[in-house]
């Protein structure tokens, strides 16, 4: 995972983080978007083939006086609570 | 984002289980059905080497049958990348199987014994050294641990009163598993998937429960069910500790 910040100014943050697909990308939409702060989030993938930008680029606009970077690093922290609650979940059912 | 997670089996054993997760949200559940395709690794031959082949088959196409010889898989031993070497040497006639595959390593073996590779005649003989490596299903699909993996809303079916006496009672096919009033989870082949025949009379309600995903996950028997579904967990939970760590700096 490498990340690259593309554009960044108060409440908006555009950045590509390359090595990631949909797999990681629309679970940490789904985490930003239920982040307090948030206003919008989205992602945005090229297939292979496209020839121009197929690394994903994530797009983030916040409010209030949120830093866009921060609400990444919660939401990602929000997603690693999930896994690992899930994982909980999943071994006590198993 | 609801975080308290039910999980309740319904189908378990070594390469088959059928689960309902309650409290899920639709992104994290794709996400959790497509590392389980694409992102957990296993162990798959990926270079051989021909001491003899006299065999009718040329030895690329040999190689890519091994290669789709599913593996078992210590995933706490190996990183990517890494290898194991495995032999096999039979003469003819005799069919080599997927069992004649030696292995350095006793618990990097065969998932199956009895997969064809190929069928020797009187003097054909095929010896040959291969190297198994560990990679994901990203790179190749002989690396994917799930071969059946995917997920469906739950349903609850609800009575809401008797048919009408005279009326035609119209199959209702449901596939998946059900919740019933009383709770209760119950798969659809027990009534030959079809409500009718659980509920005869009767006309039913079909609603979704929200949040709530019954998940059947197979494996080719490289890992078992449960530790694939823990890995796909791990695998998301990993990277985004890690951009969490990388944001932060």
């Amino acid at each position: 995972m490498e990340l690259r910040v593309i554009e960044k100014t108060d409440d908006e943050l555009r950045m590509e983080i390359a090595g990631e697909d949909h797999t990681f990308m629309n679970v940490l939409k789904g985490a930003l978007l239920e982040t307090a702060g948030v206003a919008a989030a989205t992602y945005d993938m090229n297939p292979e083939q496209s020839g121009g930008q197929t690394e994903p680029i994530l797009s983030v606009k916040t409010e209030g006086d949120v830093d866009p970077l921060d609400a990444v690093g919660d939401a990602a922290g929000r997603v690693r609570e999930l896994t690992d609650d899930f994982r909980t979940a999943f071994e006590s059912a198993a | 984002m609801a975080s308290d997670f039910e999980v309740e089996f319904i189908e378990r054993d070594d390469r088959n289980a059928r689960f309902v997760v309650r409290g899920l949200t639709p992104a994290f559940a794709n996400g959790i059905r497509r590392a389980m395709i694409a992102d957990v690794p296993t162990m798959s031959i990926d270079t051989v080497r021909f001491v003899e082949n006299s065999s009718v088959m040329f030895d690329e196409m040999i190689g890519l049958r091994l290669g789709l010889v599913p593996l078992t898989t210590p995933l706490d031993d190996y990183e990517t990348g890494e290898t194991a070497t495995l032999a096999l040497d039979v003469e003819g006639p005799a069919t080599a199987y997927s069992g004649d595959l030696r292995s350095s390593d006793d618990l990097v073996q065969p998932a199956d014994e009895n997969i064809p590779i190929i069928e020797l005649k009187e003097g054909q003989r095929l010896e040959l050294e291969a190297d198994a490596v560990l990679d994901r299903g990203r790179e190749h699909a002989k690396h994917q641990g799930g071969v059946a993996v995917g997920y469906r809303h739950l349903q609850r079916v609800d009575v809401v009163g008797d048919a009408g006496e005279f009326d035609e009672q119209e199959s209702n096919i449901l596939r998946g598993v059900i919740e019933t009033e009383d709770d209760e989870l119950v798969l659809t082949d027990e009534f030959d998937n079809d409500l009718t025949e659980r509920y005869p009379g009767k006309e039913v309600e079909v609603h979704d429960v929200p949040g709530a995903f019954v998940f059947h996950v197979e494996t080719d028997g490289s890992v078992t069910a449960e530790e694939l579904v823990l890995r796909a967990a791990d695998s998301i939970g990993d990277r985004a500790a890690e951009l969490e760590e990388k944001v932060a700096v």
